[in-house]
């Protein structure tokens, strides 16, 4: 199958080389406990009534750690479209693949998939460094509640970097302006800080962010919440996920056939 | 029915990305080229850079949108059928950067395998076969990166061959090969059309290739076909008439400025400052040819009477060399 071909390729070369794992990591755990630390510094401590009122966790590590850990899974598949085809518009290799009878989504997806598994895997770990570090209580029960939320949310993931998959094949490096939208994910979604210290209307935008839904679903199972208690966000991310599916495969049909007349070409 | 048949194929190529509403230039590079490739023939398209080869097979491909025209590969419709089509055939595109370096030679052809959607239960024996056809399979575990540029071209001529392709797209499958390497992947070529009966279409600037493998070829010029046969047939074009090769020191194209017969430089070495002027002069003329060019400040290294080849009938037809 296609599919698992790609992403096996994808993790073969990533795994291949374990300093560049190493490193992603290191990148990961670094900036992870420089938000901690920056945050705890600002708060005066590790809890915060203020957080507790507005989000229901007091705990900063927990709220910075779900926060943080979601949001680079959020971008992963952004980078994937972004970052993935420009490498291989750069190897040479994309219009290798395209000359296959495999469909383009499916090498579009098949890409996503593999840096979504790979961001899985490295997240994992920085979890668990920021788990063991800032002592944060966990159980089974919450891992295993916070699953199919998860998979919702890298559903939501996907739609929304797939709005960029055309945009890369058409215009090849839009690394730049998607460096915005991560950062833009990072900023409007409550990751570090909450969402009602920001104006009205940026609480509003905050609503078409996938990374919004996913972190406050999340974070209330962290605290104990059911899933009753958090339908608006599941909601939201079913509703989200329909969107940015559309939209994306939508720009990317658009962009697809301006390609085909310019030409996939090299980077 | 033909393996290819093109007819009046155009493509055009936007200077910037053609969005709505946006006024953009357009850049003709094949102007309505028309040819048809039988089952298990090698044709050739020969032509200098930028003649619109590649762009050609690009679209006969599906890679890129014709602006103009029809194609069909094996009866399918390039513009309709693209997945048919690529199920059916395969390329050896231009460069050596179409296989994964970080991968092996077996994991970059498994890869492919699974994309072009190779039966599992064949596909372990048909990488084997591939690699011991194309002498890799001792160095099947290698990364590519270590590979020479030879050997990365035999892997991919591997690769162009994993879904058992009726037809196959090269282009310019010798280029920047040392002497061995494009010995062999010639050799190859030949073999897949007289025992496996592939058709192949090739692109080459290289006239001797074309001479030696092609059973058609059609010279390609600014995006026109400009001479298709035979390379028995071109080269009558040109028979008969008296081709001179001569070898100079001191040549610039300034001295050449009104010079009353055509030469062209076909050859330029450098390091030794020798340049190659080849055109088509008659016996009786040959000692005031010399004559001026010795006038002109040139160094006359050697004159020699040569048999017709491709170049000059690239040369007949549009007044320049193929390396122009």
């Amino acid at each position: 199958m296609p599919l698992i071909a790609i992403i096996e390729k994808e993790l073969r070369m990533f795994f291949r080389y374990p300093l560049r794992v190493f490193s992603a990591v290191l990148v990961g755990i670094v900036f992870l406990l420089q938000f901690v630390f920056f945050g705890q510094a600002v708060l005066g401590g590790r809890y915060s009534q203020l957080l507790a009122s507005s989000t229901g966790i007091g705990d900063y590590p927990t709220y910075a750690l779900v926060g943080y850990v979601l949001w680079w899974l959020s971008v992963s598949p952004m980078e994937a479209y972004v970052w993935g085809i420009r490498r291989e518009l750069q190897r040479g290799t994309f219009e290798t693949n395209i000359a296959a009878p495999v469909r383009i989504t499916e090498l579009l997806l098949g890409l996503a998939l593999s840096w979504l598994l790979m961001d899985s895997v490295l997240m994992m770990i920085v979890f668990a460094f920021g788990v063991l570090i800032f002592n944060i209580s966990l159980t089974f029960s919450i891992l295993l509640k916070s699953l199919p939320v998860l998979l919702l949310s890298f559903l939501a993931f996907l739609g929304f970097g797939f709005v960029f998959a055309g945009l890369v094949m058409m215009l090849k490096h839009i690394g730049p302006f998607a460096q915005i939208f991560e950062f833009a994910m990072l900023f409007f979604s409550g990751v570090f800080f909450p969402l009602n210290v920001m104006p009205k209307a940026i609480i509003e935008f905050s609503n078409i962010l996938p990374l919004t839904h996913s972190v406050n679903a999340i974070r209330a199972i962290f605290i104990g919440k059911t899933y009753g208690e958090i339908t608006s966000s599941v909601e939201w991310l079913l509703l989200l996920v329909i969107v940015y599916w559309l939209i994306g495969y939508a720009l990317f049909k658009w962009a697809e056939r301006i390609t085909r007349v310019m030409g996939y070409g090299g980077y | 029915m033909h393996a290819i048949e093109v007819s009046e194929l155009r493509k055009k190529y936007p200077k910037k990305i053609p969005l709505p509403f946006r006024k953009v230039e357009w850049v003709e590079a094949v102007r309505g080229i028309s040819f048809k490739v039988k089952k298990g023939e090698l044709f050739g398209l020969l032509g200098p850079n930028g003649a619109g080869k590649t762009t050609t097979i690009k679209m006969l491909t599906t890679l890129l949108e014709p602006s103009g025209g029809t194609a069909k590969i094996l009866g399918f419709d390039i513009r309709k059928d693209a997945r048919e089509i690529r199920r059916r055939i395969n390329l050896v595109a231009e460069g050596e950067r179409t296989l994964y370096w970080r991968l092996s030679a077996y994991e970059n052809l498994k890869y492919f395998a699974r994309i072009y959607y190779v039966p599992k239960e064949e596909e372990r024996e048909r990488i084997e076969k591939l690699l011991k056809l194309v002498g890799l399979w001792e160095r099947k575990d290698d990364l590519v990166m270590n590979y020479s540029r030879g050997m990365k071209q035999r892997l991919a001529i591997a690769k162009a061959l994993i879904n058992d392709p009726e037809v196959l797209f090269l282009d310019e499958p010798t280029l920047g090969l040392d002497v061995q390497s494009a010995v062999f992947v010639r050799e190859f070529i030949r073999k897949l059309v007289d025992k496996q009966k592939k058709t192949v279409l090739l692109t080459t600037h290289y006239m001797a290739e074309a001479e030696e493998l092609c059973n058609r070829i059609a010279i390609i010029d600014q995006g026109r076909i400009i001479a298709l046969d035979t390379p028995e047939g071109l080269k009558k074009l040109v028979k008969g008439e008296d081709v001179v090769e001569i070898k100079v020191r001191e040549f610039s194209v300034q001295k050449m400025e009104g010079f009353p017969w055509k030469l062209v430089v076909v050859k330029e070495d450098a390091e030794r400052g020798i340049t190659t002027l080849r055109g088509q002069i008659d016996e009786e003329d040959l000692p005031r040819v010399v004559e001026l060019l010795v006038k002109r400040g040139v160094r006359i290294l050697s004159v020699e009477q040569k048999e017709p080849t491709l170049e000059d009938v690239f040369i007949k037809l549009t007044g320049r060399a193929l390396r122009d």
